[in-house]
Order: C-alpha cells, then structure tokens, then sequence
C-alpha cells in the first residue's frame, strides 16, 4: 500500500512552476508529488498557511575533516547549547559548528530538506561518508576539492583536458562527489613552499602554470564532461581589501568558455562576503581602506551572466571561519590572535585547509562594510535565479541564523534598525543606506529553493512541488494576506526559524519546530562515463602517480561500496564524447 | 565469507597509528601465513590473531543478555576503551551510553589528551604524512620513540625520499629530543637530551629566542643558551619542519601546558618557515576515536550523557578520574585493557564493580571482568574504517574469518543495545 | 632485601618487544619477561650489588613493585625506565591534574635489590592490587 498524504488550503510560493502565492493543494504519494491521492490519503488543512519547497542550502560547511577538528579544538563553541535526546532523535550539541545529528535536526525545523557540503578533501572521502550516516533528515551531496592537486597541475601543465577530465571522472565515481570545488587555485600548494601567492597571473612553485590556468582547466573540464553542477568557485586573494578586482578578472578569464550543451552559466562564485572587498577610491588595500564592492558586482554581475553566486552573509556574533585557502586563515589568526588550526593534506591540499573562530561585530569597521556587501550586491541584482543566501554556515555564521538574513533582504526596516548602532563606515562605504529595494516571499522561494535546485543541476526532484518532485515541502505558520513582512521584520524571523510541517521525501520530519523524526536521506554522486581507453587510461596513470605522490596505496583510495550502499543516489553522466 | 587462499595485498595494519597499507598477506583456507612488508609487531598481530582468544563461559547471546542486565541496573556506567577497535563500533557505544546515561571515554584521555587540550587553547597546525615525506627537511621528534612504538614510521615518512627531498637519508634531518637515549635517538641525525620535566621550560625558552628575545639565564632544562640559540636558527632555516610528538611530552609533567606551548611555537615559526606537528598516536584508531565521538557529541572524549544530552570536562569524566573517585557502578570496556594501564587506585575501583569486556584475546581486564565476550578482530576478522595519526580514513578489510560464532565489536554492542531497550520498557 | 636504595626518576613507555609480546598474549610468560623489567644504566646496577637479571624492588610514593633488572647500555645514571604496562603503573600516581592523565612518567623512585625474591606474574599482580597491598 502507499502511503499518501494532502496538504489542503496552503499558500504556495513555487517559483519553478510559476506559483507565486496561489491557494493549492499538495499531494504526497510514496514520497513524492503527485497530481492526485486517492480518498484513504491522510488529509492535512493548512488553512491558508504559507507552503514551499523544502530548503535547499548549495553551501553549508557540515562534515568532514577540517569541521570535525573544529569542533573537537572549540569545546566552549557548544558548551552552552546543549540538546537532549528525545524520543525520536539523538542528543548532541549545537552553536556555530553542531554535532552531526543536530545539523539534521535544525534544518528539518527551519523547513530544510537538502544541505550540500561544499568542501571535500577527496583523499578524506570514506569520513565524510561515514558522518553522514550520522547527519539525518537532509539530503546531501560532496564537492571533492581539485584546485590544488599536484594531479590537477600535472594535467594542466602538461596540456591534456581529457587527462583532466578524466581525473576529476575519476574521483567523482570512486569518493562519491557531486561537483568540482574549487577554492584559492594554486595558492593553497604554493603556500607549502612558502609563496603567498594571490595573483592569478602568477606562478605555481615548480609547475610553470598559473591559477588562471588552472581555473580554466577545471572549468573547461566540468562543461566538457557535463557535469549538472558548474565549477564551484571560490577564486584567489580571498577576504583582502581591493580583492573585487581579482575576482572580476578572474570571471572574466573564463567566460569565452562554452557551457555544455549550451547552458548559460560555467561557475558558481562563493560567498559574497569576502570575494568583493572593494577600497575607498584612491585608497590602498589596507583594511581601513576598506569599502563595499556589492554595487560594483552587481552591475559586473548583471551585465556577465556565464555565473551565479551565493551571499556568504555575514551575520553578526560567533562564527568559525573554515577554508580550503589556508593562507587565507594564517592571515586572519595574524588579525585575531586567537586559535588557529592548519590542515595539510598531502597532493591534494599540501598548503592545508585553515580554521580561525572569529566574531563579527557591527561595531567593527571591516565586519560593518563585509556586512554590508552582499545585501548591497543582493539587492541590486536584477535576477535572483542566479543570487543564493547563505552565510557560508559557520564562516559568516551559523546557518540558524538565516531567517535573520531573510528578514534584511525583505524589510528595509530591517536593515535600518540594524545600521543604527553601526560602525560608520556601513553608512559611509556603501549604499546600502539608500537602497529601497524589499525582496518578496517569491524571491526568497526562488533564492532559497528553487535557484539552487537549478544551479545544482537538481531541479528535476528538487526545489520545487510540482508532479515529480521529491516531496520535501515546509509549511510556516503564517497567513501572507494578513501581514506585512516588510513592515514586521520580526515576524520574518519568527515564521521562518521554525517551520509548522516539515516533510522530507513524504515523511514528517518536524511540526511546529519540533523534530519527530531521525532517518537518513540521500546522498548524490555523479557518475560521469568514460569511454573505455580514456577510463584505462585513467587508471593506469592515476596508479603510478598516487602511489608516487601519496602515502597510501591507489586501490586503497576509493571509498568502498559498503559505505555508500546505504545512502548513495547516483546521477550517470555521459561523458563518452571526451576525447582519449 | 572471504575468498579463498592466495595473496591479498594493500591491507591495512590495524596496530599503531602509522596504520601501514602496504601490508602484503598469504592465506591459505582460513589461515594466514605470511606478512610481507609488515613490521616485526605487525607480524605478530596477523600471524597469531588466533592464539590466546578470550575464553567464553556461555553463548554470545546469553553473555549479551548479562551485560545488558548489569547496564540496566547500573546507575553511572563508565563506556571506556574504543582505541583498537573500527569507527562502527564506537558509533554503537555512544548510543548505549547515550541510551543510559553513562560516561563515555577513549583511550586518548591516558595518551593524547592533553593534546587535545593544547589545541583547544591554541589550535594547531596539523602536519600530513605525505607532506612530511615529499618535503620536510627538518624532522624532530620529541619525547616519542617511534622505532620502538611506530617501527616503520621512520623509513615509510621520513627516511624515504620525497618529491622535492630526493635523498631522504641526506637531504632530511632528523632530531630525536628526549629525556634518555632512545634507540630512535641512535639512528637520529641529532639527539637533544634534556632534563627530565623540563620539556615546558625548553619549549618556552625556544619560542622566546625565535622572538627575539633575550634570557637572562645561563642554562634551560639542561641546555645552553648557545645550543637554544642554535635549534632555533636551524628551526627557521628549515624550509619544512615537522614536530612529531609523543607521550613523553603529554605525559610528563605540564601536560598540555607542554603541547600548548609547542603548538604556539610550531605556529610562531610559520612567519619564518613553514612548520606543522603531529601527535604520535599509539593505538590504530585512537584518533578514529576522537573522531566518532567528535560528530556525534562535539566532543573528542571525556562525555557524560547523565543529562541527556553530551557534556565535556576532561579531568571529571575521564576513565581514571572517574574510578579514582569510586563513581562507576559498571564499566563497559571495548577494546582495552585499562587493568593493565591505569594506576593502581584505579584498578583497585574496577576490580570492585562487574566490569563487561568485549575484546578478542585475553588480557589483564579480563582477568577481573564479570562478563567477558569475544570478538571479531577488526582489520583480520571483520572490516571497518580507522583513521592514521594525520587524519587520514582508512578502509580495514576482512582477510580471514573469526572463530566460529565470534562478532564484530559493532554487532555485539547492538545487541547489547537492543537488550539494554527491551529491558528498560 | 637490600635496604640501601638507589635514588632515580621512573619513566616509561613502548618498546617493541612489548608491542610484540602484547600480541603474542598479554598473560603470557613473553609478556611478562618484557614488561616486568626494570632498565638502568649498568653504574646503577652495580651500586645496587647486582647482576642484571636479578630483581629490584621500586619504590615510589604511590606503592611498590618487584620486577627483574636489565641494563640499558645508552642509559646513564638517574633515571630508569620500565616499558608501560601493569607494572609500571603499579607504582604510578592517579592524579591527574584535571587533565585525565596520570603522571606515568617522570616519578620519582627508590631502586632496592631484591635479590631471592619472586617477580609477580601478571595474575599475582592483579591479585596484589585488588587485595590492596
Ligand atoms: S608500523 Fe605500525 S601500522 Fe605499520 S606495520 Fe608496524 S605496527 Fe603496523
Ligand atoms: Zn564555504
């Protein structure tokens, strides 16, 4: 028998399906949307209640290594935000990096449904599978990292895109991945020679080849393979003042590149917040130099569409910054003075992936002005398709705090409110201040639902209630004809940090904010095909060059199968027509 | 079942941290014959995994029924041990003790606990082994004897040549700094003996000089200003260091004070140099350990679930704090011997109280334990993952198969679990 | 046994033959032979009167053990080492500062001869310990 469920009477924001705010119906069959039930289907009344597709968060840190040594070096992180058990879900503990069951349980109350971690060392793959065992009520998906991999640059230098292509094939089949991340390329091995390298024109110690090059490389063999999701992008010179110039130059090197099958965008440009650090006209790059380039960018951003790009808000109070840029994080202990980890990862990411707590202060020049970018850049932008909000969760603050985010991006009021008590230069550096603009519930249903089902490539099941999707639906617990959000911001908050329903493949996850459920969801790896002499290939060389270059053997680098079996969803890609 | 006889190669040694995949076995029917690349340690874990199992006085089932009925009665029961055994075992524990509200500790509160300490005042900048090999230069160990504990950690990372250190017996050196002249210092480039307990001091004084400072003293734990001045100049002309550390100086007085004082150090000499550490851990998957518990409860070791949800405080709910202070009722202890590595007043509280102890061999806690069930050897019987000293993930496959109805720790603690649940509705 | 002792700092850990033994049986006489041993430098051996092999009794503040004696020809007077294990910590103290970690290395001990004595086996020990003697 199958298990079918109604949703009656809720307001439906769908903008996939061009649902903006329409009384309707939802019907739940075995776990997904469907266009009738029949009578026996359990009917639930929403009266009137707001409805949207499950969240979808493209870029939350939530497993693997560099979160794990987080926590354990930051006791005082979660000491004070401590969750029972209960009868349905595990105990654990939370704040800026929650344990692994807790990050399931808070989405599924905040009316999320699927959550992509966005940084995996792909050598450390079989951890992060085995966490997510561990991390419930979300589906997931990894993105190995391959911006500074000896493997990478050898391909790169020695000219070979199928090479290339091939490898990132490769590791996407034997770890498990989802995309091709790629963070400060080039710069985090150079830093293991001791060069801080922050031009994209430079050269990478002892290979002869750029982070130009490389980026190309890597975007070029994402289109070439088709890969549902663009290179994931987080570009050199990251968090420096005046790095707004590095990250337009380095989007318009790759914009001459074709998208597969024609698809318009090739790179999905990360978190605001610390790419588009514009200076006061005139002034240098010090950091009371400092002024919002969020303008600048959405007019560059508007004018070149081959991109999308995710906020990275910063929200005021604890965060942990984390990154795969490592020199980046030993430039922000030298600011901080605080703790500071460092996690070298043999070829893949000698440099090492960088870990700094750090709180943002609207009191704080430079935090005032980062806070102030990406609300400038997304309240400019003339199409939300293309403008995700995150906060990059925990680098810009924990993922709790997105109805925060959600309530200035649509009150003006809002944003006021906040600047009142801010450093000056918020006023001063950006025009933020002057800026009307108010975003509509469809537009947050857009950039937190649906767009990022899209740039994911996922948009057939996910983002969206339309007959064939996964049925993740969240129902908050308000009437959008008798309130006005822009005028009540916190309402915003209060609506959105805890959903009324929450449902996760058809099954009730969460009811007014409370978890009733602790089961696994999916986790997505493509599957790109080679054909047979490029796949040989493949593996011979990877054989000679990982047992060179790493510490343990080749055949022991795949995560086996009994690790993945239970959660695996795969996408098969065709990617015969790479050349050998 | 396992495939039949042959050669089964890239296995990984489930001993030491160094976790060694290169580990080439001979089986033949259910018998292993032969370790190629093991060391002499490895050796003796593969070829005589069946010898001296841990006897049993009833059935699994039985024995599982007994411990959950110990559980169940207990009012503070002390989870201990995790260490030797794969990442699915430890997933299991935590949920008993969640389930009752018991202590959860691993081995790493007698080892590298203070290491973890250290990182929580300071961080870290944690070093890779295939790092070490391609590129450092310089390699101390300090107050760890790895030909003896780690026997090939030496020749696999660090004598062998590298990418860009073509002769990793010229082209690198290497430090031994102990308290005696180890055999690890015998083979050394250098050995740097100091004086017992003074490890916070030297540390101390060498950050001081890489500052630039000047102390006023002739003389630091046994070592002239001049031979300080020294290793410090060599420290910062290195082009990549790296410090492995062991129990000597986690163990020896200042504790984390020490490891707190040597994370600032190696941090401090990355404005100079590129410099990373790394902890010397001792058993296969102590850092495993720190691991599981880490994403499940937030905390690497040292959890109490009394309250339901997980609390941390390492000094209070550490294995030998706890039964020095007579606090556990029950022990529940997997993959350990803590009778035969705790201080005396310690085991004197957990010969007192029914001590359930799951481990495949015999050992000193047996000896005192009420219920004892054998189990499957992870990495030889069963599979499972592990994690090597530098954080790398492991896969540990089954060669051979247990002794006829012998478990996974993991499927014992289920059933342990499942017990534990039945009875308590 | 003598009561003229040797004053000296106790440390231990690993060795290899001890990590060897453990997995040849940790109650077995291999075992036994590699980790009831006391390692010192043959000066120290000779002010106590002995030959190597004949047992010593260390004395701490925490209790006391008999193990067999064994010289460490890289050793040098002032500290003596016994490779970690029930024997070591019979005579270590439980304090752990706060921190979880006992104090296993760095103890300060009195050496005796103790020759006609019996070394414990590990079942004796465990004994000794749960009878609190
Ligand atoms: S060094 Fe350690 S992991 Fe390697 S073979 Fe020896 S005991 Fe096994
Ligand atoms: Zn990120």
């Amino acid at each position: 028998m199958s298990k079918q469920t109604i949703l009656t009477n809720g307001r439906v924001y769908d903008p996939m399906n061009g649902i903006d705010g329409e009384i309707k119906d939802i019907c739940i069959s075995d776990g997904k949307i469907v266009e009738r039930v029949d009578g026996s289907a359990k009917k639930i009344d929403l009266k009137g209640r707001l409805v949207m597709a499950g969240g979808v968060d493209m870029h939350s840190h939530i497993v693997g290594s560099k979160v794990g040594v987080g926590r354990a070096m930051c006791p005082e992180d979660h000491r004070k935000d401590p969750v029972p058990k209960t009868k349905h879900t595990r105990s654990g503990v939370g704040y800026t990096m929650p344990s692994s069951y807790v990050i399931g349980y808070r989405y599924s109350s905040m009316g999320y449904t699927t959550v992509i971690e966005p940084a995996l060392p792909a050598l450390k793959g079989l951890g992060s599978w085995e966490e997510l065992e561990d991390l419930p009520n979300l589906d997931s998906g990894l993105l190995p990292l391959f911006c500074n991999s000896m493997i990478t640059f050898n391909y790169v230098k020695e000219g070979d895109p199928s090479g290339l292509a091939a490898y990132i094939a490769w590791i996407l089949q034997k770890v498990g991945g989802l995309g091709v991340k790629v963070v400060n390329p080039g710069g985090t091995y150079a830093w293991a020679h001791g060069v801080d390298l922050r031009d994209p024109d430079g050269e990478i110690p002892g290979w002869d080849i750029s982070p130009r090059e490389v980026t190309r490389g890597l975007c070029q063999a994402v289109e070439s393979l088709g890969l549902p999701h663009m290179m994931h992008f987080h570009p050199n010179n990251l968090g420096r003042v005046g790095n707004i110039e590095t990250t337009i130059a380095q989007l318009d090197s790759i914009r001459d590149i074709k998208g597969h099958g024609g698809r318009e965008h090739i790179a999905h440009l990360t978190h605001m917040s610390f790419e588009t650090l514009g200076s006061v006209e005139g002034a240098g790059t010090d950091w009371g130099d400092l002024a919002s380039g969020g303008l600048e960018f959405a007019k560059y951003f508007n004018k070149n569409k081959h991109f999308t790009a995710d906020m990275g808000q910063i929200t005021f109070g604890p965060a942990t910054t984390m990154t795969g840029d490592g020199p980046f994080e030993f430039y922000l202990w030298q600011l901080t003075g605080g703790k500071w980890a460092n996690i070298a990862v043999d070829v893949e990411l000698a440099g090492g992936a960088g870990i700094v707590p750090y709180t943002y202060s609207p009191k704080a020049a430079g935090n005032s002005v980062q806070w102030a970018i990406p609300l400038e850049f997304a309240l400019n932008v003339d199409d939300v398709w293309r403008c995700i909000m995150s906060t990059d969760h925990p680098n810009a603050g924990p993922f709790t705090k997105y109805p925060l985010v959600m309530s200035w991006l649509m009150s003006k009021k809002q944003r006021d409110t906040w600047m009142e008590g801010m450093h000056k230069f918020a006023h001063e550096r950006s025009t933020l201040p002057t800026i009307e603009r108010e975003w509509s519930l469809y537009e947050i249903a857009i950039s937190t639902r649906a767009a990022p089902a899209k740039i994911l490539g996922l948009e057939a099941t996910k983002g969206h209630l339309g007959v064939g999707a996964d049925a993740d639906v969240s129902v908050y617990d308000v009437d959008t004809t008798k309130v006005d959000f822009a005028k009540d911001p916190d309402r915003i908050i209060k609506t959105f940090s805890t959903s009324y329903l929450t449902f996760h493949h058809g099954q009730q996850m969460a009811k007014k904010g409370k978890v009733n459920a602790s089961v696994n969801g999916k986790v997505w790896s493509v599957h790109p095909e080679l054909n047979e002499s490029l796949w040989t290939r493949i593996n011979k060389e990877l054989e000679v060059m990982m047992n060179d270059w790493y510490s343990h053997s080749f055949y022991n680098y795949p995560v086996p199968e009994r690790y993945r079996a239970p959660l695996e969803q795969k996408i098969p890609v065709d990617s015969t027509s790479v050349p050998a | 079942m396992t495939e039949d006889s042959g050669m089964k190669e890239n296995i990984v040694c489930p001993f030491c941290g160094c976790l060694c995949d290169d580990i080439a076995l001979s089986v033949v029917g259910n018998q292993i014959t032969d370790n190629k690349n093991g060391c002499s340690i490895s050796q003796a874990k593969f070829l005589n995994h069946h010898d001296d199992r841990l006897a049993m006085d009833s059935s699994v089932e039985e024995l599982v029924k007994k411990a959950a009925e110990i559980i169940v009665k207990s009012k503070r029961l002390l989870v201990y041990g995790l260490s030797s055994t794969e990442n699915d075992a430890h997933r299991e524990a935590y949920k008993i003790a969640e389930e009752v509200g018991g202590v959860v500790d691993n081995t790493s509160s007698v080892c590298h606990g203070p290491t973890i300490l250290g990182t929580q005042e300071s961080g870290e900048s944690i070093a890779a082994l295939a790092e070490t090999r391609h590129r450092a230069d310089l390699v101390i160990y300090w107050g760890s004897n790895p030909q003896f504990a780690h026997p090939r950690h030496m020749s696999r990372y660090v004598r062998a040549d590298g990418l860009f250190i073509k002769d990793g017996k010229k082209d690198r050196k290497i430090w031994v700094v102990d308290v005696r002249k180890t055999i690890s210092a015998g083979v050394a480039d250098k050995f740097v003996k100091i004086n017992p307990g003074s490890d916070l001091e030297i540390i101390s004084a060498l950050r001081a000089i890489a500052r630039g400072k000047i102390l006023d003293v002739e003389e630091v734990g046994g070592l002239s200003i001049n031979e300080l001045t020294e290793l410090v100049e060599a420290m910062k002309n290195a082009k990549y260091g790296v410090l492995f550390f062991g129990l000597g100086l986690t163990q020896s007085k200042g504790r984390h004070r020490n490891i707190d004082a040597a994370i600032r150090l190696i941090q401090d000499l990355n404005y100079d140099s590129k410099w990373s550490m790394m902890p010397m851990r001792g058993h296969y998957n102590v850092a495993g350990a720190n691991k599981t518990s880490t994403w499940q409860t937030g905390y690497p070791y040292a959890v109490d679930y009394a309250r339901g949800y997980p609390r941390y405080q390492p000094g209070e709910y550490t294995a030998v704090d706890m039964l020095v202070r007579g606090e556990p009722d029950a022990v529940l202890n997997i993959a350990a011997d803590p009778a035969a590595h705790f201080p005396r007043a310690a085991v004197k509280h957990l010969a007192g109280i029914p001590v359930i102890n799951l481990d495949p061999k015999q050992n000193m806690t047996s000896l005192l334990a009420k219920v004892n069930i054998q189990t499957a050897i992870s990495g030889i019987e069963c599979d499972g993952a592990a994690v090597r000293m530098d954080g790398l993930p492991l896969y540990l496959k089954k060669v051979v198969d247990p002794p006829e109805g012998v478990l996974p720790d993991r499927d014992v603690l289920r059933m342990i679990y499942d017990e534990v649940r039945r009875l308590k509705k | 046994m003598s009561r003229v002792g040797v004053e000296a700092l106790l440390t231990s850990g690993r060795t290899l033959k001890q990590g060897r033994a453990m997995e040849l049986g940790k109650l077995g006489p291999e075992y036994l032979k590699e980790v009831a041993i006391c390692e010192m430098d043959k000066v120290t051996l000779e002010a106590l009167g002995l030959d190597e092999g004949d047992p010593v009794c260390v004395e701490t503040l925490h209790g006391s053990v008999l193990v067999t004696s064994k010289i460490d020809r890289r050793a040098e007077p002032g500290i003596v080492f016994i490779p970690c294990g029930p024997y070591a910590n019979a005579v270590t103290g439980s304090d752990t500062e706060n921190t979880g970690m006992p104090d296993f290395k760095g103890v300060s001990a009195q050496i005796f001869g103790a020759k006609g004595e019996k070394v414990l086996n590990v079942k004796e020990l465990l004994k000794q310990i749960m009878e609190g003697a």
